[in-house]
């Protein structure tokens, strides 16, 4: 029952979109729909999807995808013509290889930088691949005029010669590659992979602290979206049997831009539906309504209106009005509890093994030693000697600006000290990235929340886990997050300990600010750490929160290694076994809770820090 | 060397009307070179009416100034709590309005302010003889960047749009009233443009298209000199006025792909920019 | 995509059609099958042209940098596709065979706007054949365009007519079977003013180029360079300036130091009045003299007399022709009738070319493309606004004069658009490369 509902979701999608490509052709039409326009729409609703998987799921806006359009397109087009190349599809597919390198070139760049100047950077390089198309390599690629000639594909089936020509039959062949590149794509956002790109656009910072290295899943998804920008370019050539050289440029990128959006972002199908209001409104406006010169003052009013009322796309607001009519059917019908078997199964599944399990060793998880870290004049940590044994709950307190949580962020190496050394589990960690320690086993949980805080509790936990079972990176496209041993139990056990199992489909944003904390928590735990660094989990709790969530500190604590940054004083020493005292950047004291009770020095610290 | 600054006065004057708008209100104009056009057919018609120079030049930037303001109650307003692509959307859409609004009334053919008479003719410079309306040019622009610079730095609404680019929540939890300071960063930002277009109809005649090629050149003078910072967008506009008068005499096809060379190489040494702050990215 | 039906409304012509079908026009129903089966389908045919009127398709820049030209290839257009359906008496001196329509069919238009991008010009162009059956399409600013377009005709076997297009590729390299130019080009505009400027300015003058930096651009350069040389004349520099400079002051500079005697301008459309503008600022016109060997439409009006005065162009018409040919006359009565302005040189070749392909179908007596490709390849004479004109067979390039102008001081014009002098009507027979000295290799009919 629950596979084949598993089979329909999965394979659903694709036979509709399959089924949709066939019966275009005898609807559409009736519309004032020419072939050529649908085949127009379809190649740019290709190119759109490797935009969408890079704008609409990572949130990498893009204003250069052009290049990579133009690059494919005249590298297939001067293959098929100007080198005599007879296979079409194998000009296409090296075309598209040829933007995928070009990608992977050019991310080495653009991707050095985040948000609006990864935009800017992208518009650059583009402009620059314009000129450089336009005039130094003209004698390849024609210059201004383009490369006119390139023909249309021929399949030999052995029994019978199939030849595409403009119209209907190519219709057919773009539409195949349409399709194609949508079930890639599909594929892609169903596996881990695609699961990483949605944490990536979500919360980067937090995505790289549970072990992804984001720098690589960025690069690949821009190199994924540089193909299909190849190979929708390449389809151009094919389909007008001309590559024109406004394929590289910013009004391309433009377009691109504006039809995902209209269409709707994270949809796959936004660029396409964009893309078809937006060939049929210049035909409408042009043609039926007859506004001549005035067409594009038309068109500009529209898109305005667009985009100021369709804040999701025209995908998103019929999501929306989906949504609407089949909540009031079926309203409230979330299970207000959580089922007490689905919890009491989680907490008896066996805890999948860890790759950094404890192996029961004694002695030393943790050494720092003569560790500084400085800004500019002012030193924020002098100097400490620091040690955590395994198996240990330490605390580390102290008034605040003590620089504790600097400290922290030096263990995760979120910053690199100015000296000193960290060793964690027998190897020096120093200057590492906060990825790779995590994925040694070193991880934490934030003072300040940092959660994906568009995705279900689930989907977070998921995040997380899969950190854990595939390492920092990995290119399992073809695997299915649903199906990979190990993810969802980590996910139940995780949820369980952190008593969420009953929430594990609502989304962040909707969660009490008490279950934020503990899902701050499991996110941190999911990974499986061996040394889990707690940055005052406790903070801005209520009093019955608070004791929840010591519980549950005490009992994650079974066969991990612990550190708390803590202020309340009262759980503190509840739960510690050593406390460290951190006073202007340096160790105070060390000591049990009994000596660091008893001691003058921190009392001092603790008052000083008050009267200030 | 010389004919880069004059080159880079201009793009300056644009591109610090575009930088102030991001920078306080985080908002990317892509509209900016439409009003650029704007307020050269704005100048225009009060030309053709008055026959005054300088009634062209407060038409256009007030006009601009006009337009600005109920863009922003209007429109923009709304998109301050929207994703940046939403913004960049918008008001991508908005310029298309604008252009071809102009081009509705207007047509293409181009359209010209003769230079004052003070103004027109050559001046020998010894070393060159060049034109004299561009040298005013450089007068021109010199002061009004003085103004914008006076008024950003040297008055309490400059204090407050500074205090904005640094922390646009933090003036908002100060009890001003960031809504009115964000329409008057508008109008300012506008009407920076609107000046900049009619100054620039002498040197070279408007048509509904001439904002597009500047917006791109004034992107990346803003990004060159650091997004948001007014001081930035001076010096990226000289430098990328000297990128493109120096390379167009070794190779002129190669300019425009220098400047984007460029403006790459600086984000890669330099990420906010030669005078960016953190604040926004 | 304007889709205007003329002369009667769409509901009138159903409804028109349906009473006809009633019985009264029979024998057309028994002459269309026979007519059809003449010849095999290809391209549009015989869908395009079996009903009782035929559909043309004008892609022209209407917004962007070359929209002001756009329109006015626009104005020819409409003008001459009036003048076929009314049997206007210009188009009967232009081609005798000609009464109302063409084959007695009316014609239809549709127009779009390629915005100047050969991408779209191409996408326009492919709609109106697969949706309107287009039987002739139409239209360019820039040679890209044309090119792009020849490319389209050639594959789907439309006939297609540039607008403007000066590249020297469109009737050479890049030419096609499929397509035919009416207007002048780089080679013939630079034969023919070359000895004018020899004539006027002298020998051995220094010259600086101000060429855009594409196909047309350096085509353009190489013929005047070459012409040039009869005279003892040399190039002092040679300034390439990018597609769309908005600022050409580094150029003018050099421009200014070159020494030079003679500045030849190049670019063309928005390029040419702001290089043309600026020049004058930098002092340079004046110095030096100013050549526009291939002339952008509205030049003169948009830069101002003062600076065109003594300017000498090479271009495809000029309205003061009328003076000289009977037929320009006619042509610009009917346009200011209509317009209430003269004609730029677009909107004659606009006109032309729709003239020119009406005679070629009447000749063919049939709307099958070869057979109209070789009406027009036999290379009849036409009467044209320009005088006796006719297609080269070879590369589908017409025959036909260069005109070369003067820029009139204000002071002589004796009206608000009498910019120029009409210096010259260079014959075109005398102006013309040997039919396959641009490489043109012209396809296949079917």
């Amino acid at each position: 029952m629950v596979k084949r509902t598993l089979l329909r979701r999965r394979w659903l999608p694709d036979l509709l979109t399959a089924l949709g490509l066939l019966i275009a052709p005898y609807i559409l039409p009736f519309a004032g729909f020419v072939p050529d326009t649908m085949n127009r729409i379809l190649v740019f609703g290709l190119f759109g999807i490797g935009f969408d998987l890079l704008f609409g799921y990572t949130g990498l806006l893009s204003f250069g995808q052009s290049a990579f359009f133009g690059t494919g397109g005249f590298f297939a087009a001067y293959l098929l013509t100007r080198a005599g190349l007879s296979s079409v599809v194998l000009g296409l597919a090296i075309g598209t290889v040829v933007a995928a390198i070009t990608g992977y070139l050019i991310g080495f760049i653009a991707l050095r930088r985040t948000g609006i100047y990864f935009a800017m950077i992208t518009v650059a390089i583009a402009e620059v691949f314009f000129f450089v198309e336009n005039s130094p390599l003209a004698a390849f690629t024609g210059g201004e005029n383009g490369l006119p000639g390139v023909p249309s594909p021929t399949f030999y089936l052995g029994f019978t010669t199939i030849h595409i020509t403009s119209g209907w039959s190519m219709y057919g062949f773009i539409a195949v590659c349409y399709l194609i590149g949508m079930v890639i794509a599909r594929q892609i956002v169903r596996s881990p992979v695609g699961h990483i790109l949605i944490a990536i656009r979500d919360n980067p910072q937090r995505a790289a602290a549970v072990g992804h290295d984001v720098q690589k899943y960025k690069h690949l998804v821009f190199v994924i979206a540089a193909a299909y920008a190849g190979l929708a370019g390449g389809l151009l050539g094919v389909l007008q049997g001309y590559m024109p050289p406004e394929a590289f440029t910013f009004d391309t990128s433009g377009q691109l831009v504006m039809q995902a959006v209209i269409g709707g972002l994270g949809t796959l199908f936004g660029p396409l539906v964009g893309a078809t209001v937006w060939l049929y409104l210049r035909d409408f406006l042009q043609g039926p309504l007859a506004l001549g010169a005035s067409w594009k003052l038309a068109l500009g009013v529209i898109f305005v209106l667009l985009v100021c009322f369709l804040r999701r796309g025209i995908i998103g607001a019929l999501k929306d009005l989906w949504a609407l009519t089949v909540t009031r059917g079926a309203a409230e019908a979330q299970p207000a509890e959580a089922s007490a078997a689905e919890t009491a199964a989680a907490m008896a599944a066996p805890l999948p093994p860890s790759s950094h399990a404890l192996t029961g060793s004694s002695g030393p998880i943790l050494q720092v030693k003569g560790v500084t870290k400085r800004y500019g004049g002012l030193v924020a940590n002098g100097d400490i000697d620091f040690t955590v044994q395994h198996g240990e709950l330490r605390a580390v307190i102290g008034p605040n600006g003590a620089g504790k949580s600097t400290f922290f962020k030096l263990l995760t190496c979120e910053v690199a000290p100015t000296s000193g050394t960290i060793i964690f589990e027998g190897r020096d960690i120093t200057g590492m990235s906060v990825t790779d320690v995590c994925q040694l086993g070193l991880t934490k949980s934030y003072q300040v929340n940092q959660l994906f805080s568009n995705l279900t509790v689930r989907e977070n936990l998921t995040i997380a886990a899969l950190a854990e079972a595939r390492g920092r990176f990995r290119v399992d496209v073809l695997r299915n997050v649903d199906t990979m041993p190990g993810v969802s139990e980590q996910v139940m056990h995780t949820a369980a300990l952190v008593n969420l199992t009953h929430r594990l489909d609502i989304p962040v944003s909707a969660l009490a600010y008490g279950e934020k904390r503990r899902l701050e928590i499991g996110l941190a735990l999911a990974t499986s750490p061996s040394l889990l660094l707690l940055d005052e989990p406790l903070a801005g709790m209520s009093p019955s929160e608070r004791v929840e969530t010591v519980k549950l500190l005490k009992s994650i604590r079974q066969g991990r290694t612990l550190v708390i940054i803590e202020h309340d004083m009262d759980a503190i020493f509840e739960m510690a076994e050593r406390i460290t005292v951190l006073h202007e950047g340096r160790v105070l004291v060390e000591g049990t809770p009994a000596e660091i009770q008893g001691n003058k020095m921190v009392q001092e610290a603790y008052l000083g820090g008050v009267l200030e | 060397m010389f004919n880069g600054l004059v080159l880079g006065a201009l793009l300056a004057l644009i591109s610090s009307g575009l930088t102030i708008i991001y920078g306080t209100l985080g908002v990317l104009n892509l509209a900016h070179g439409a009003m650029f056009m704007i307020g050269g057919y704005a100048g225009y018609v009060a030309y053709q009416l008055s026959g005054s120079f300088l009634v062209a030049i407060a038409a256009g930037a007030i006009f601009m100034m006009f337009v600005g303001i109920v863009m922003e109650r209007l429109i923009i307003r709304h998109f301050y709590s929207r994703p940046h692509e939403d913004q960049i959307l918008v008001t991508f859409g908005l310029g298309i309005v604008y252009v071809e609004t102009i081009r509705f009334f207007f047509g293409s053919l181009s359209k010209s302010v003769p230079a004052p008479s003070w103004a027109t003719g050559i001046t020998n410079l010894g070393f060159m003889i060049y034109p004299t309306y561009r040298l005013a040019v450089i007068g021109i622009v010199a002061i009004a960047l003085l103004v914008l610079y006076l008024l950003l730095y040297r008055t309490k609404l400059g204090m407050i749009v500074r205090a904005g680019i640094e922390d646009a929540v933090m003036v908002g939890s100060l009890g001003i009233n960031v809504y009115r300071v964000f329409m008057i960063v508008f109008g300012i930002g506008a009407m920076a443009a609107g000046f900049a277009g009619i100054v620039n109809v002498p040197v070279a005649p408007i048509t509904p298209d001439i904002g597009e090629a500047i917006l791109v050149e004034a992107f990346v003078v803003v990004v060159i000199g650091g997004v948001g910072s007014f001081p930035g967008a001076v010096l990226g506009g000289l430098i990328a006025g000297e990128i493109l008068s120096i390379t167009a005499m070794f190779d002129p096809s190669l300019s425009q792909a220098m400047l984007f060379a460029v403006m790459t190489l600086v984000l890669m040494l330099r990420p906010h920019g030669l005078l960016g702050s953190q604040g926004r990215s | 995509m304007t889709v205007f039906d003329k002369p009667r409304t769409r509901r009138a012509f159903l409804q028109a059609g349906s009473v006809l079908a009633g019985g009264a026009l029979l024998p057309s129903g028994l002459i269309l099958p026979a007519f059809a089966a003449e010849h095999p389908a290809l391209g549009t045919y015989p869908a395009g042209s079996s009903g009782d009127s035929v559909f043309v398709g004008i892609s022209v820049p209407r917004t962007g940098t070359y929209a002001a030209s756009g329109e006015d290839l626009i104005k020819g257009y409409v003008l001459a596709i009036e003048h076929l359906n009314a049997g206007h008496d210009l188009m009967h001196k232009i081609s005798p065979n000609l009464k109302k329509g063409v084959l007695g069919k009316t014609v239809k238009y549709g127009i779009a706007d390629s915005q100047a991008k050969p991408n779209t010009a191409v996408q326009a162009l492919s709609k109106f054949i697969s949706e309107n059956k287009a039987v002739m399409m139409t239209g360019s600013v820039s040679s890209a365009e044309a090119v792009a377009n020849n490319k389209l005709a050639q594959r789907e076997k439309v006939i297609y007519l540039p607008g403007i297009s000066g590249s020297n590729d469109t009737t050479g390299k890049d030419c096609v079977r499929y397509s035919f130019r009416e207007c002048f080009y780089a080679e013939t505009a630079a034969k023919a003013i070359a000895p004018v400027l020899i004539k006027n300015i002298g020998k051995n003058k220094k010259i600086a180029f101000l060429t855009p930096d594409y196909t047309y651009g350096h085509t353009v350069r190489q013929s005047m360079e070459e012409h040039l040389k009869a005279g003892g004349w040399t190039v002092a520099t040679n300034q390439v300036s990018p597609l769309g400079t908005t600022d050409f002051s580094s150029y003018l500079l050099n421009v200014a130091n070159s020494g030079a005697d003679v500045v030849i301008n190049i670019n063309f459309g928005r390029d040419a009045v702001l290089s043309i503008k600026q020049a004058k600022d930098f002092g340079i016109i004046g110095k030096m003299t100013l050549v526009v060997p291939y002339n952008t439409p509205f030049l003169a009006k948009e830069v101002g007399a003062d600076i065109m005065a003594g300017v000498f162009a090479a271009t495809d018409y000029w309205w003061t022709l009328e003076e000289k040919f009977p037929l320009a006359k006619m042509f610009n009565d009917a346009f200011r009738g209509k317009y209430k302005s003269n004609p730029e040189w677009g909107a004659n070749a606009a006109y032309m070319q729709v003239a020119m392909w009406a005679d070629a179908v009447e000749r063919a007596k049939t709307f099958y493309p070869p057979e109209v490709i070789k009406a027009y390849e036999a290379g009849y004479k036409v009467q044209s606004t320009v005088g006796e004109v006719w297609f080269r067979g070879a590369d589908h390039q017409l025959v036909r004069p260069v005109i070369v102008t003067r820029g009139k001081k204000p002071a002589d014009m004796k009206g608000p658009d009498d910019y120029y002098d009409v210096v010259d009507v260079v014959p075109g027979e005398g102006l013309m490369q040997a039919p396959d000295a641009f490489g043109c290799k012209l396809g296949d009919y079917t």
